[in-house]
């Protein structure tokens, strides 16, 4: 790191900042950045490039906000390092924190949308082949599927249309159920 | 955002700035806001009457000049902590005068038992508590203010070294006006709560040195530039 680095260049660069000399500011902010890159890098390998760009514009904010503190009697790299080495911690604890406040759930279908949540209209959902399978039925029990499903007639009411008694439809609609599961390979 | 474009944004921000001075300056700047108050809560308080006799006393001199020297290692090492790349040693700089300030006060303790007299001199002294406290809390202001002008590193080491340091001259003040001697209650009462605001201090700690603020204050002057 300090190989590539001129210490003395990089003192000087910060005390003209520091005076409010703008290109020097940009330029020791950029000769910094990829070395901060790579000492992120370096330590948090497990990060993403996304999460160690994040913490270097942390520490990059970090160095801006303290630029004060800076002594040009005293070298940069440690100065530079420590902040770097801080946020770093600061970024591991939330790391952490964020870990331990995440609670892993199974994928649960919530939504009318999810496929499993419409897994019993599934096989109906080809109109034509229901209509086919209830024009099958045997009398009876198709009476009682467009009284009760199709038209949505009470017991009572379907009963009373069809002269036959309420326990005679629930035994009708219970068979004809049945069959329409079957002709529709549901069992 | 794009770290380029972030560099380009800090680059026209970078208004010029007030280099912070040295610890030992800011140590010299803090005693010269402190110890006035703490001389005119003292005279408020009206001085001990024995108070020459006692600055005849060795032992009571020792154990005044370990606490403001006590006082002062904390304030540099506190000023020194919020400054990246001073050496953590620094965290021993009052462990030396405070070593001196205890040793003096067990070695009396020590003599009190030896003598018998140790149990019968103990009796309670809350007053202790909230006299230094109060001639610590413009300097533990003080302290705190001068404290978040710089890099908050340690919040928990910093907050504490600098509870330490107003703690110690409050205990410094104390002595000038509280006729209390005996090395026993001056270890329990005014050490004990010595530590205690210490402690609390520095639990107190990132309350106000903590870098999210610091950051959240870039971000709002990079959003209005």
């Amino acid at each position: 790191m300090k190989r590539n680095l001129n210490p003395e260049g990089l003192e000087t660069l910060m005390q003209a900042a520091q005076a409010g000399d703008m290109r020097a500011y940009e330029r020791l902010l950029k000769e910094i950045t990829p070395k901060l890159r790579q000492m992120v890098r370096r330590r948090r390998q497990f990060f993403t490039a996304e999460e160690v760009e994040d913490i270097v514009q942390e520490v990059l904010l970090s160095v801006h906000a303290v630029r004060a503190t800076f002594d040009p009697k005293r070298p940069f790299m440690p100065w530079l390092s420590t902040i770097a080495h801080n946020r770093l911690i600061d970024s591991a604890r939330r790391y952490y924190r964020g870990k331990l406040n995440e609670v892993q759930m199974d994928e649960l279908p919530v939504t009318f949308a999810d496929d499993w949540t419409n897994v019993e209209s599934e096989a109906y959902r080809d109109p034509e082949e229901l209509s086919i399978a209830i024009k099958s039925l045997p009398e009876g029990q198709r009476k009682a599927i467009e009284m009760l499903k199709l038209r949505e007639m009470s017991l009572k009411e379907a009963a009373a249309a069809s002269g036959t008694t309420v326990g005679a439809l629930k035994v009708s609609i219970h068979r004809a159920i049945l069959n329409l599961r079957k002709a529709l390979n549901r069992e | 955002m794009d770290t380029d474009k972030l560099i380009a944004c800090l680059t026209e921000d970078a208004d010029p700035v007030r280099r912070l001075p040295s610890p030992w300056i800011r140590t010299a700047s803090w005693l010269a806001i402190a110890i006035p108050y703490v001389a005119v809560i003292v005279m408020m308080m009206a001085p001990r009457d024995d108070l020459a006799v006692k600055f005849a006393d060795p032992r009571f001199l020792l154990e005044q000049v370990a606490a403001i020297c006590t006082a002062i290692g904390a304030a540099v090492a506190a000023f020194q902590s919020i400054v990246p790349g001073y050496n953590r040693r620094f965290l021993v700089l009052p462990l030396v005068p405070l070593t001196i300030w205890l040793a003096s006060l067990g070695q009396g303790c020590v003599q009190a038992w030896l003598r018998g007299d140790a149990a019968s001199s103990f009796t309670s002294d809350f007053i202790c508590i909230p006299a230094i406290a109060l001639v610590g809390t413009l300097p533990a202001a003080v302290m705190v203010l001068m404290l978040r002008k710089g890099a908050p590193l340690w919040p928990y080491a910093s907050a504490a070294l600098g509870g330490l340091a107003a703690a110690g001259l409050g205990n410094f003040g104390l002595r000038l006006f509280h006729g209390q001697d005996a090395s026993l209650m001056v270890l329990v009462w005014q050490m004990g709560t010595v530590f205690m605001l210490t402690f609390l201090c520095g639990w107190a700690g990132r309350l106000f040195l903590d870098w999210r603020p610091v950051i959240a204050r870039v971000r709002r002057n990079l959003a209005a530039h």
